[in-house]
């Protein structure tokens, strides 16, 4: 599939090269979950305001450690074919340690500190690495509890709060439809959504997985006690039995046919579940703040998406160009609008188009801005990498939660430090 | 070897300018340039073979010597730091302490151990059949090809969707049959190894089957004729005729099978991607881990040449005793 863009591409090229004026920028934009539909609308409206430039835009990945190993091949081989790259929040930080991102601070000169002020803080900092500038912020993301409606409705039953909450909630509820409904959906398979699985009881209960310095600093109990705390939900029938074969797209699919009471997913799912023509559940989908963990604080885990340019593309004043005009609040609004995806902007939130076509995104400013980072790492590849195959083993039952906290200390210890 | 450069006086097409001098056994010694242009005999092999040589060295020789000189580096794409340090044997030390390669050794050596002679079981049994069957032939063996010919990442998402405990066919039989309870095959350990083996031995059985099927084909029917007259039941004859005259082939089968299962990669990463946590995970998954998804090339590299060197000391081992056998 790649490979298939890429000789299209290098083809396109290739034709094109005669047209000396014209300048082609190649743009990888991620998987479907990014809206390419949308991205492709956005260029055709650069392309016409910028005559001289064409864009190419390139697709692939369905999931964002696909993303990533597709990217770190074509970088490391310092492959001048992609110029601009949308990257998942985890990755910067890698990437930029690699040497594959231009720094933008002398592109955007004078004008890069006021632009920065106007982010929301997390995207606003997550970008900056070593005092450079290495991407700019595209779409927000967090973790929500989405719920269903009707159903609390028709049972009398409050938004729980808290895990054990959700859990009663969902016993009353699945007791009384008598079907396959499923309490809980959330990712168990060992996709990079399984890290914040790890993450989110854990932070919970206040803790931290790297201290100031970036070194790893794993309260075990915190850790052992909020993987019990997912498989306890498993264990009551809660979610089910095979939570550990689940990736995002199985929550959303499960979610939008109506067999699920409560799912943990990003942002980018509210569309689906209200615009897709398979939905079950539209205009029967609440959205909400994560539980928290009996005594602890609701915490999600942040994600989102920006671009950066490629330390080796031939066009990179154009590529800067092109993201500044990404990175706007006018296209956040429009991203908002049609396709549900949470702006970088904090003002956007509010704006009244945005909240006539997306209601819940006024409430949602606040949980993207509280949401937590995972770890900040060069050699973030390895740390996912155990995090998720670990989780992934205790929620399969394959090893104990003590067994896998053991095992993502000893496996980080040595990445984190 | 001796005879390089020395050619018998009839065929050496120098010109007169430079007669070759006569020796006293009527052979005449070149001068260099006269060599060049005096090509037969081994020479001319030796030039023959040289872009072939070449080429190899090219694709086989350098890659493999590059191996292990990254094997002695520190070389991660994903720093910044452009030149690798040289490191001496601290990666190979490295390899000993690290728990992960000896679980993916373990995994491998027991995909070697149990799907090479349970292929070769199936593969036999396969090969007998098909040895009994006389109409139909040209059918028969195009089934027999059918597994062989499917691409390993293929058959391995089609057992992954044959042991899904929702959509797969495995459980629903089962709870057909039996009413037994769906179970989650490809997240426990054992019983995703399991499953994994038995999609490799389904998948190499027929391979076993066509190699056998040719030996079997070749034993002269006038044995099993002379034994029946003395009297042989149908296993002695499978005894004492089919497995002797069959060994050579078993031989051949296994050595291939054992190499390739040293390999093993596209079932695991398709079925489980070495889940879970790292239960399944062979040595080829961990060094393609290491190389692509780290890009921490040289600790890959030894990771590599550990394979290189455990592949090589297995066919050794394996052709010594063909050697021996042969020899019989």
């Amino acid at each position: 599939m790649l490979k298939c863009w890429l000789a299209g591409i290098a083809l396109a090229a290739s034709f094109t090269a005669s047209a000396a004026e014209e300048i082609q920028l190649h743009v990888f934009s991620g998987g479907a979950n990014q809206r390419p539909d949308l991205i492709r609308k956005i260029f055709d409206d650069y392309e016409h305001k910028h005559p001289g430039v064409k864009i190419q835009l390139e697709t692939g990945g369905a999931t964002s450690e696909l993303q990533r190993q597709y990217l770190s091949t074509v970088l490391s081989a310092k492959d001048s074919t992609l110029d601009l790259l949308a990257l998942d929040i985890v990755n910067p930080a890698q990437f930029s340690a690699a040497g594959w991102l231009e720094p933008l601070d002398a592109y955007l000169g004078a004008g890069k500190e006021k632009r920065l002020k106007e982010y929301l803080p997390a995207y606003a900092r997550s970008n900056v690495i070593g005092g450079k500038l290495v991407a700019l912020p595209f779409v927000a993301d967090a973790m929500f509890l989405y719920y269903r409606k009707d159903l609390l409705e028709k049972y009398k039953q409050p938004v729980p709060k808290t895990w054990d909450e959700l859990a009663s909630v969902s016993r009353k509820i699945q007791e009384g439809e008598k079907g396959n409904l499923q309490g809980l959906s959330f990712q168990g398979a060992a996709i990079e959504g399984a890290v914040c699985t790890f993450l989110l009881p854990y932070w919970s209960q206040g803790k931290e997985l790297q201290d100031a310095n970036g070194k790893l600093s794993l309260d075990k109990p915190a850790a052992v006690r909020g993987l019990k705390s997912w498989l306890s939900l498993v264990d009551q029938g809660v979610a089910k039995k095979n939570t550990a074969e689940v990736t995002t797209g199985d929550t959303v699919n499960e979610f939008k046919a109506g067999k699920v009471l409560f799912g943990i997913n990003w942002g980018f799912a509210w569309d689906r579940f209200q615009q897709d023509k398979d939905s079950a559940v539209r205009d029967k989908v609440g959205v909400a703040v994560l539980p928290a963990l009996a005594g602890g604080k609701s915490a999600s885990c942040i994600g989102g998406w920006q671009w950066g340019v490629s330390a080796f593309s031939k066009h990179k004043a154009e590529s800067v160009r092109l993201a500044e005009y990404l990175s706007t609040p006018e296209v956040a609004k429009y991203l908002a609008v049609e396709g549900s995806l949470l702006p970088v902007y904090p003002q956007v939130y509010t704006d009244p188009d945005v909240v006539k076509a997306v209601p819940w995104f006024a409430s949602a400013g606040p949980v993207v801005q509280s949401a937590r980072s995972r770890p900040v790492s060069p050699r973030y590849s390895e740390v996912s990498d155990k995090i998720r195959t670990v989780t992934h083993a205790a929620l399969a039952g394959a090893t104990s939660p003590e067994q896998a906290v053991d095992d993502i200390e000893s496996g980080l210890v040595r990445v984190l430090r | 070897m001796k005879n390089v450069g020395l050619v018998s006086g009839q065929n050496s097409g120098v010109g007169p300018a430079f007669p070759a001098i006569e020796m006293t056994s009527g052979m005449k010694i070149l001068r260099p340039w006269q060599r060049l242009c005096d090509l037969n005999g081994a020479t001319l092999d030796y030039v023959l073979l040289l872009p072939a040589f070449l080429l190899l060295a090219l694709i086989v020789v350098y890659p493999i010597g590059r191996l292990f000189y990254n094997s002695f580096l520190d070389l991660r794409l994903s720093s910044s730091v452009d030149a690798a340090q040289f490191v001496g044997l601290q990666n190979y030390a490295d390899v000993f302490h690290d728990g992960e390669f000896w679980m993916a050794l373990r995994n491998t050596v027991l995909v070697v151990v149990i799907t090479v002679p349970g292929a070769l079981v199936v593969g036999l049994g396969l090969a007998l059949l098909a040895n009994q069957v006389r109409r139909a032939r040209a059918l028969l063996r195009l089934s027999l090809l059918l597994p062989w010919a499917l691409p390993l990442s293929f058959t391995g998402l089609i057992f992954a969707w044959f042991f899904h405990s929702e959509y797969g066919v495995v459980n629903d039989v089962l709870q057909r049959l039996g009413g037994i309870e769906p179970r989650m095959w490809l997240t426990q350990a054992w019983s995703a190894s399991a499953a994994i083996w038995l999609t490799i031995i389904w998948k190499t059985s027929s391979f076993m089957a066509l190699i056998l099927l040719a030996g079997l084909q070749m034993i002269p029917r006038s044995l099993y004729e002379a034994a029946e007259v003395d009297g042989a039941s149908a296993w002695q004859q499978f005894r004492h005729i089919t497995l002797p005259m069959l060994t050579p082939s078993i031989l051949v089968a296994l050595i291939f099978r054992t190499i390739t299962a040293l390999q093993t990669f596209d079932i695991p990463y398709t079925m489980t991607h070495g889940g879970p946590g790292q239960a399944t995970e062979t040595l080829a998954m961990l060094i393609h881990k290491t190389t692509i998804d780290y890009l921490d090339v040289g600790y890959g590299s030894t990771l590599a040449v550990m394979m290189f060197v455990l592949s090589l000391l297995l066919s050794m081992v394996y052709i010594r005793f063909v050697g021996r056998g042969g020899g019989q």
